[in-house]
């Protein structure tokens, strides 16, 4: 399914954008583009827009100035199914009824694919048993969400991600409340999605090293700017973390991964 | 991820059963209610009149009296159940109903003004009753909009959704109140019917245009049963999925107004049947919106056929109306969840 040879070709471009609340701007003349086929980290302090860019990626807030492209095309004006078969997204903190089953909920992500009033399908069928199987949820199908652990619920969530069968993902601190375990079982899989099956993935982390491990690309936005953006080897020294985060560092490299690693020190002025 | 593994099959959860079980207890309700009465009938007289046979007395009470009421009370029971069911969809918001926000209060507002606006001095109507279910339409949808702009505006969670409906819904009372003294005499018979929802005033028409409503907007449901699914998740989960969540919203929020308007031009505001069926429906068969139409219709109509039978019975021969039946299962729950949503909000 991974077509290698359309890899690094830009799948999603903000274009001279500007978004915000009210009256408040979270940023302005942003340009970002992100890579097909890769794993791409947005990490950058609190507060510095990292879920403003992504909801606006996912043309789920309007934008002021500027545009949003996905292969080139502008998503300004699509009907919300058509946007939705094209990129899925998973919010920080999703919720549904404690009572609703796994399989039901998973299901919930095939909504863009039917027609009307058309019924679950096979190829819906197949597709939320495919995704319970890459999640190791099948067994717990029929399981109400309610009795689920915090890990168990994320994979859920994911899974229903990935029932959606869109070629481009935003994941927005997919790791938030989970310990060590279930964040490195998370973001493996997310690696999995992206490098068996050719998706384009976006995922906002606080954890750098996190995103260091995981991620091919990473962005570090810093007051609704691009501070420095490239692949992970590139971009993710000393330097630019401690003009991004305000913190001094040591950036070491894994000999086993071969990815680079940073230990904090102190926080820059103290 | 090619592996084509199938879902093993739900086990079964007895939904048909259950929802069997209270299309029963509709029935058992509805024959129980046909042949209860100031002069009750055994069924050696009850069957043979309702299909057409007997004395003509017992035909003339089975027919003409008894079994409108029963289907009055049936359908308006249907359409409030309903229309609580998406208001609670709509506003994600358990304590959501048409009486509990201030649409059937709005919507009684509507249908006096117009018997106001539109009655001669013979106490008759100078156009259709058939605009009446118009008039409280519009008398709802006033009050919806103006129940949804005032909390947004105002933020404070389900609980401050409840405090703003009730507010205007006593707006809206003290307006059908004032109406109900500046009118003619006549219409102080009705005040039951306008202050408090009853069904005592049945008539064939009224079964025939609230039948046809019905018939309107059930399958308007049905083509939304997939959006209202949707709807189970949280906003920006739900939009990401590919739905129209404020539109979707807005068009649960129409098709409600018009369900309690529909119910309520012709019984009045008989409270908390759109809150309480809902919620025994979930209990019974779950979320899934297909099945909880089905579960909350009939649980609306099986509450409101029973209360108006425990009112005929225990304060015969005075005419209580239902609404005071069912606020007296309805408020002590409200209270129940109000209690439980208030916590986990706090």
């Amino acid at each position: 399914m991974h077509d290698r040879s359309r890899s690094n070709e830009e799948a999603l471009k903000l274009s001279a954008a500007a978004a915000g609340y009210d009256e408040r701007l979270v940023f302005s003349d942003l340009d970002l583009s992100i890579a097909r086929g890769r794993v791409t980290a947005l990490c950058g302090p609190n507060g510095c827009g990292k879920s403003t860019v992504l909801k606006a990626m996912r043309a789920m807030l309007p934008l002021r100035e500027g545009g949003v492209f996905l292969d080139g095309k502008p998503l300004a004006g699509w009907a919300p199914k058509a946007l939705a078969r094209e990129i899925a997204m998973l919010s920080q903190s999703p919720s549904a009824p404690d009572e609703m089953t796994v399989a039901d909920l998973v299901n919930l992500g095939r909504y863009a694919h039917r027609r009307g009033l058309a019924r679950k399908g096979t190829a819906d069928r197949q597709a939320v048993a495919a995704a319970l199987a890459a999640t190791d949820l099948a067994g717990l199908a029929h399981r109400p969400i309610g009795t689920l652990s915090g890990g168990q619920m994320q994979r859920v969530w994911i899974a229903m991600v990935i029932a959606q069968a869109a070629p481009v993902i935003l994941l927005d601190e997919p790791t938030n409340h989970l310990d060590i375990a279930h964040a490195l079982d998370t973001l493996s899989l997310v690696r999995r999605l992206s490098h068996e099956e050719g998706k384009t993935v976006v995922v906002v982390l606080h954890d750098l090293n996190l995103a260091a491990r995981f991620a091919d690309d990473i962005v570090f936005l810093k007051e609704g700017r691009v501070a420095a953006a490239g692949p992970v080897a590139r971009i993710f020294h000393a330097q630019s973390i401690a003009e991004v985060f305000g913190i001094h560092c040591r950036v070491l490299s894994d000999e086993e991964t071969g990815r680079p690693f940073c230990i904090p020190l102190a926080a820059r002025g103290r | 991820m090619t592996a084509v593994a199938e879902i093993p099959r739900a086990p079964a959860h007895g939904r048909a059963g259950r929802l069997a079980a209270l299309l029963l207890l509709l029935v058992a309700a509805a024959v129980t209610g046909i042949a209860l009465g100031s002069s009750s009938m055994p069924l050696d007289r009850l069957l043979p009149a309702l299909v057409g046979q007997g004395a003509e007395t017992d035909r003339l009470i089975v027919w003409g009296l008894r079994a409108p009421r029963v289907l009055l009370s049936a359908l308006a029971g249907m359409a409030l159940a309903l229309a609580g069911l998406l208001l609670q969809r709509a506003t994600r918001n358990p304590l959501a109903a048409p009486a509990v926000l201030g649409i059937s209060d709005g919507a009684a507002l509507g249908a006096v003004g117009f018997l106001f606006l539109f009655s001669d001095a013979a106490n008759a109507l100078t156009v259709g009753i058939y605009w009446q279910p118009v008039a409280a339409s519009c008398g709802a949808a006033v009050f919806a909009v103006l129940v949804a702009v005032l909390a947004r505006g105002a933020g404070g969670g389900p609980v401050g959704l409840v405090l703003h409906g009730f507010a205007l819904g006593a707006l809206a009372k003290a307006g059908v109140t004032l109406l109900m003294i500046a009118g003619p005499v006549y219409r102080a018979s009705q005040a039951s019917i306008w202050l408090a929802g009853s069904v005592h005033e049945a008539r064939w028409s009224d079964v025939a245009v609230l039948t046809s409503l019905m018939a309107l907007v059930l399958p308007m449901l049905l083509v939304l049963t997939a959006r209202m699914d949707q709807l189970l998740l949280d906003d920006h989960s739900a939009e990401a999925s590919g739905l129209p969540v404020r539109r979707t919203q807005a068009l649960l929020m129409a098709l409600a107004v018009v369900l309690t308007a529909s119910a309520v031009s012709f019984v009045g505001a008989i409270g908390f049947v759109g809150l309480v069926a809902p919620h025994a429906a979930r209990l019974l068969i779950g979320a899934r919106a297909l099945p909880a139409i089905a579960a909350s219709a009939l649980a609306g109509a099986a509450m409101v056929v029973l209360a108006d039978i425990a009112v005929r019975l225990a304060f015969a021969p005075l005419e209580v109306p239902t609404g005071a039946a069912t606020a007296l299962i309805g408020a002590p729950y409200f209270l129940f969840i109000l209690f439980r949503t208030g916590r986990a909000h706090a």
